[in-house]
């Protein structure tokens, strides 16, 4: 069981790396790219905490997803998100919220937010919390989660309009 | 946690993924999703010696509408893809509030209808930490004959927790179990055994390919409770489906799930709604039956007295709304 080549494609970035076949992507990223913004929490899929957007977006939980399927695929991380200098819209409107507490769990549920949002400009409050169930804050009570998300629908839609003006 | 080491096979097509199992038989697991299989490798409850992926392969993927109005489903499509499938949501409502019941939308990305029917059953005793095992004796699941749970039993009472079982089952499902020497059809109904360590009678060699759905002119329900509703496996499933009018139905079907290892069909409570309609004083006597028809429970998260409470509550409030639905 000796190590095999993987290419894969990380926030924009193309890395050719040696794994395991029992590596999850998360350790992956963690261990061997050195990108720990994504957390490692409960490792069994119920907190959320690993959570990153797959090719088409979508958010996963990389503590449950084996390294060696993502060859050739590309995943982003929470280090991805921000646009240059500036920070993306969801992130601003978790700041602006103070959407956080020990903050663990934040790269998760902004990961999340950004997976809904990317697919769903004007989620409805079931669309909410049904996307957001899978991300779990053990501080915050999840309402200033929620505040910070439906300021960040106004703010990515604000900028549509803004772009399109 | 971190998985255990393994061989790890990706599967090119169908014929592949099979004569991969006819080698390796029982020292396989076939992983699609991963979202129970690795975290029951993460546990040790599963150590296999080789992991065979069917990602890749695009048979089982597909969604076909049949010529009886009925869908043929394969095992290896992501559910959150199948919640949003309108032939899905149009023909059988209660397999979509089922499927978008399982996990939370995290693992619905990943997870698969195969891998929810052939979910691994679940205890309080053995789904521990390795180390919390290893300081108890092994029972039924590991290596003693023995259940902890419930002391005088002679097999593994661990729970199934396929939230999808029940539902396909009220659908008159069945499902495709193919292997390298051929494929055969099994009916739901008739696919999973009452023991907890050999739950389905699925073979080593076989893989379960493609879920089939007869055309339906059945009024159905599902409902779920479970400690957090956004994720957990469930406390208790319940799915119903009624041909004819509510007060002379042709045909009443009724599955439990999450209360013991086979999902549970109901057929004392399907003999009084069917005799008597869906009356108030039949779903109550219904509800009341389901709760002795189902014998020895574990406590599996909340003590086996709630759980009887639970059952009858979750299925007369279940029939009080399905008396009331159009489809």
């Amino acid at each position: 069981m000796g190590k095999q080549l993987i290419t894969l494609t990380v926030n924009g970035d193309s890395h050719e790396i040696a794994i395991q076949s029992h590596h999850t992507l998360l350790d992956v990223l963690r261990n061997e790219l050195g990108l720990t913004g994504t957390k490692r929490g409960c490792t069994a899929g119920s907190c959320g905490a690993c959570t990153v957007n797959g090719d088409a977006g979508e958010a996963i939980c990389s503590c449950l997803s084996l390294a060696i399927e993502w060859d050739g695929r590309s995943v982003t991380t929470i280090e991805g998100v921000q646009e240059g200098s500036e920070l993306h819209p969801v992130q601003d409107a978790f700041l602006e919220f103070g959407a956080v507490q020990c903050g663990f769990c934040t790269p998760g549920l902004i990961m999340t937010t950004k997976a809904l949002l990317d697919v769903n400009s004007s989620p409805s409050e079931d669309e909410i919390n049904e996307a957001l169930a899978g991300a779990f804050c053990r501080c915050t009570g999840h309402i200033k989660v929620k505040k910070a998300v439906r300021k960040a629908v106004e703010m990515l839609r604000d900028r549509a309009a803004g772009n399109a003006g | 946690m971190h998985l255990p080491q393994f061989e790890y096979i990706r599967a090119k097509n169908l014929a592949d993924g099979l004569a991969v199992l006819a080698e390796y038989g029982a020292d396989a697991k076939v992983m699609s999703g991963g979202s129970d299989l690795l975290i029951n490798m993460k546990y040790r409850l599963d150590t296999p010696k080789v992991l065979v992926s069917m990602n890749g392969v695009s048979e089982l993927k597909t969604v076909e509408e049949t010529a009886d109005g009925g869908l043929r489903i394969g095992a290896g499509c992501q559910l959150t893809d199948l919640v949003a499938n309108p032939a899905i949501s149009e023909r059988f409502p209660v397999l979509r509030d089922a499927m978008s019941a399982v996990g939370s939308r995290h693992i619905r990305n990943i997870a698969t209808p195969g891998g929810n029917l052939c979910l691994e059953t679940r205890c309080w005793y053995t789904n521990q930490s390795e180390n919390w095992r290893m300081t108890r004796e092994g029972c039924f699941k590991t290596d003693l004959e023995a259940c902890h749970v419930i002391k005088t039993a002679n097999r593994c009472h661990a729970i199934n927790s396929s939230d999808t079982a029940p539902a396909l089952m009220v659908l008159d499902a069945s499902v495709v179990l193919a292997s390298h020497a051929g494929q055969r059809e099994v009916a739901l109904i008739d696919f999973y055994r009452d023991d907890g360590v050999d739950h389905t009678v699925v073979k080593p060699d076989e893989l379960l390919t493609a879920v089939l759905i007869p055309g339906s002119d059945r009024r159905s329900i599902f409902a779920k409770l479970a400690q957090r509703v956004g994720l957990d496996f469930a406390v208790g499933t319940f799915a119903a489906s009624i041909r004819g009018s509510n007060d002379a139905p042709d045909s009443v079907c009724l599955v439990l799930n999450s209360v013991s290892a086979a999902p549970k069909a109901l057929a004392e409570s399907e003999k009084i709604l069917i005799e008597s309609g869906l009356t108030d004083e039949a779903i109550e006597a219904a509800a009341i039956a389901a709760r002795k028809a189902l014998g020895e429970l574990t406590n599996l998260f909340t003590p086996s007295g709630f759980k009887r409470r639970l059952v009858k509550t979750l299925i007369r409030n279940a029939l009080h709304e399905l008396r009331d639905k159009v489809n």
